[in-house]
């Protein structure tokens, strides 16, 4: 076992091997406020990567209902189990992650997921998370809550994946940071699947190997966000590159919401994997829940991201979500827009703060039509 | 007392045998009657039978802690061109199938390249080669019942189309059950490309077995690689609560990454036995050390 510093839980800990960040890492944020759970995501991974057979329950991407959406079943809960008593001190966690709370024997803490747990990839959706009390209306609050979590491999700086393979057939690449399993050397043994807390990876029954989220690199490779970030609808997701957590670049955006800013949190950071999809955590869910889910930053975050519509620089660097296929390395804003340019520094998209609005004639005498609504 | 000393001594006795060596019995039979696939043939009454004691694998991670296999018993013969092991270990349930939470029974036999100075007997190490056989007993199965498909495990999975199979699905009435493609139909590039593991010949991932074992190499812990030039060939059937598996290939090869053996040789060989209703896979394993391998001369 090596020492390596972990910056979300503010400490060292142990991993199997010595602690070697890529030149750039691959990170993704999601806005978990704007996810409408309309699994556009889901299908545009499905039906890119995962159609083949062996694959009919596998999902990379999935979105599920919290508290009570999990897939693979109860992935989270178990794992939180296992784990036991997670503490926290100020930013500092004082808890075991899974690499320190591996059993004699094992290298990762975790638990193999059953055929079954697979078998109902959406259950507990828009299940919430109490009762409605008889004759309760809409008061402009919601009065029992639940949210959308869409989950994908976390492309971990400490894969817990990449640790548990015993034939190093897990592999991260030093270019990109993405995660990927080397489907020549993979045997199948799925210590990769038991290890994962997140639960990412994937066995296949044809191919009789594991299979996982593979960061859409041949699009990221040619300068594109990966698919589930092109195709949502929500404008939820925004992927680019986090620097070194001791070298935050302000204009990248990335970097200021996770560095500069802290409104987007990892998931289940406890779990010590340095995981690097980053949540801004949803406004209207008790802080327990959410502290356990993303950590002891969620209050900042939330104050942060309600303020957001009079603070510019992060205003901005939200509106980039969603309106380019292009990844955004840098931004600025500027006469109320937000303007985001790619690697190269060509501009890539330019979002107003407020968009234009534009009022047209109930009746259009060019085409002889009455306009009866927005379209 | 003289009960107690008997038991004592046959105690003494199958220790010994238990450290014993594994005698390759020379048999001057034509390679039509050599039993290279067949585990029950009455030739292997002529075969000693040595017993071996099976230890959990627990020098690496990740590591067996319930062991379940307590021996295997080893019998070896040999024509002068070819060799057969026969491996016998008592197991409960028969495990021939694969899914995420499904294992299969196997069993390996490992060989040294170098017979003078064995390498370690756990795989290998870096310079030390170990020449490996492995049978399991999915790939039995894929021989004897067909490709262990997704019909076969999960015969009710519904799904409407895979793109590129050779086999269109056709448009199903309603009601009517939809048509299930073998992962074997999957033959163009762009069919196979769905199925990674098989696009990138896997050999774990191999559609079309012929064999249910496989020649691999190895150079220390989680180096074991599959052989480019497959020699060896076996069966295993399982019956009344244990394996009887056969491994056989020729004595000599013109594969430098084998094993030569040949009459008169003194080796050694070790073991490895997976009980895959215990979830036993990979390093999680029951291990035999080297054991002393002594082939019969040829008769005069
Ligand atoms: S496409 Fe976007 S909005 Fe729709 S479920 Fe996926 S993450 Fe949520
Ligand atoms: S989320 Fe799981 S599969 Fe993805 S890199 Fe982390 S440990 Fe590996």
């Amino acid at each position: 076992m090596a020492t390596v510093y972990n910056w979300q839980l503010k400490r060292d800990m142990a991993y199997l091997y010595e602690g070697q960040r890529p030149k750039r890492q691959i990170a993704y944020v999601f806005d978990t406020n704007k996810c409408i759970e309309c699994q556009t995501c889901t299908v545009a991974c499905k039906t890119t990567w995962t159609s083949g057979k062996g694959q009919e329950v596998m999902f990379w991407n999935n979105v599920e209902t919290k508290p009570y959406g999990c897939y693979p079943l109860r992935w989270d809960l178990k794992t939180l189990e296992l784990l036991g008593e997670q503490s926290w001190e100020g930013e500092t966690y004082t808890g075991k992650t899974v690499f320190e709370a591996a059993p004699p024997g094992e290298r990762v803490l975790g638990y193999r997921p059953e055929v079954e747990d697979y078998a109902s990839p959406n259950l507990g959706e828009d299940v919430i998370a109490g009762l409605v009390e008889k004759g309760a209306f809409f008061q402009g609050v919601h009065q029992v809550w639940m949210f959308y979590l869409a989950r994908i491999c976390n492309h971990c700086t400490y894969p817990a994946c990449l640790a548990a393979c015993p034939r190093k057939a897990i592999y991260k690449r030093q270019e990109d940071g993405i995660v990927l399993i080397d489907q020549s050397r993979c045997r199948g043994y799925r210590e990769c699947v038991k290890a994962c807390p997140y639960k990412r990876v994937f066995f296949n029954m044809v191919t009789r190997i594991s299979e996982k989220c593979i960061g859409c690199y041949p699009l990221v490779e040619q300068g594109e966000q990966p698919r589930c970030v092109q195709t949502c609808i929500g404008k939820i997701r925004l992927q680019g590159w986090l620097s070194a957590p001791e070298a935050p670049r302000r204009d990248n955006p990335i970097d200021y919401l996770v560095y500069v800013r802290k409104v987007a949190l990892p998931l289940y950071p406890q779990f010590g994997l340095e995981p690097n999809v980053y949540y801004i955590p949803p406004v209207h869910v008790p802080r327990d829940f959410l502290v356990q889910m993303f950590g002891p930053g969620v209050d900042a975050a939330i104050a942060a991201y309600r303020a957001a519509k009079d603070d510019p620089e992060l205003l901005g660097a939200l509106l980039l979500f969603g309106n380019t296929p292009r990844i955004v390395t840098s931004y600025k804003v500027q006469d109320q827009q937000a303007i985001g340019y790619d690697e190269a520094g060509r501009e890539v998209v330019r979002v107003p703060f407020q968009e234009p609005v534009y009022i047209r004639p109930y009746f259009d005498a060019e085409r002889g039509v009455y306009r009866h609504n927005i379209t | 007392m003289r009960k107690l000393l008997f038991l004592s001594l046959l105690s003494l006795a199958s220790l010994a045998l238990a450290q014993s060596e594994v005698r390759v019995r020379y048999v001057n039979v034509p390679a039509d009657a050599f039993p290279a696939q067949d585990p029950l043939a009455a030739l292997w009454q002529r075969a000693p039978v040595t017993r071996v004691t099976l230890l959990p694998q627990t020098v690496t991670t990740p590591s067996l802690t319930a062991p379940s296999v307590p021996w295997l018993e080893v019998q070896a013969l040999h024509n002068g061109t070819q060799v057969a092991f026969l491996l016998r270990w008592p197991d409960a349930t028969r495990n021939a199938s694969i899914d995420v939470d499904r294992f299969t029974d196997a069993v390996a036999i490992e060989l040294p390249l170098d017979h003078q100075a064995p390498p370690s007997f756990m795989m290998g190490h870096p310079g030390g080669r170990v020449h490996i056989i492995h049978w399991k007993a999915i790939w039995q199965e894929d021989l004897d019942q067909g490709f262990q498909d997704v019909a076969s495990l999960h015969p009710n999975y519904w799904v409407d189309l895979y793109f590129f199979a050779d086999t269109p699905v056709p448009l199903y009435a309603e009601g009517e059950f939809p048509h299930h493609p073998a992962a074997r139909s999957f033959k163009t590039p762009e069919a196979l490309a769905q199925l990674s593991g098989a696009y990138v010949r896997n050999p774990v991932s191999i559609l079309d077995r012929r064999v249910p074992v496989e020649e691999a190499m190895a150079e220390g812990f989680g180096t074991l690689t599959s052989q480019p030039k497959q020699n060896a060939t076996g069966r295993g059937v399982w019956a009344g609560g244990q394996w009887q598996v056969v491994i056989s290939r020729p004595l000599v090869t013109d594969d430098a990454l084998d094993a030569q053996l040949g009459p008169g040789l003194r080796s050694v060989i070790a073991f490895a036995v997976w009980d895959g209703g215990q979830q036993n896979v990979g390093a999680r394993k029951h291990y035999a050390p080297w054991v002393p391998l002594v082939f019969e001369e040829l008769p005069q």
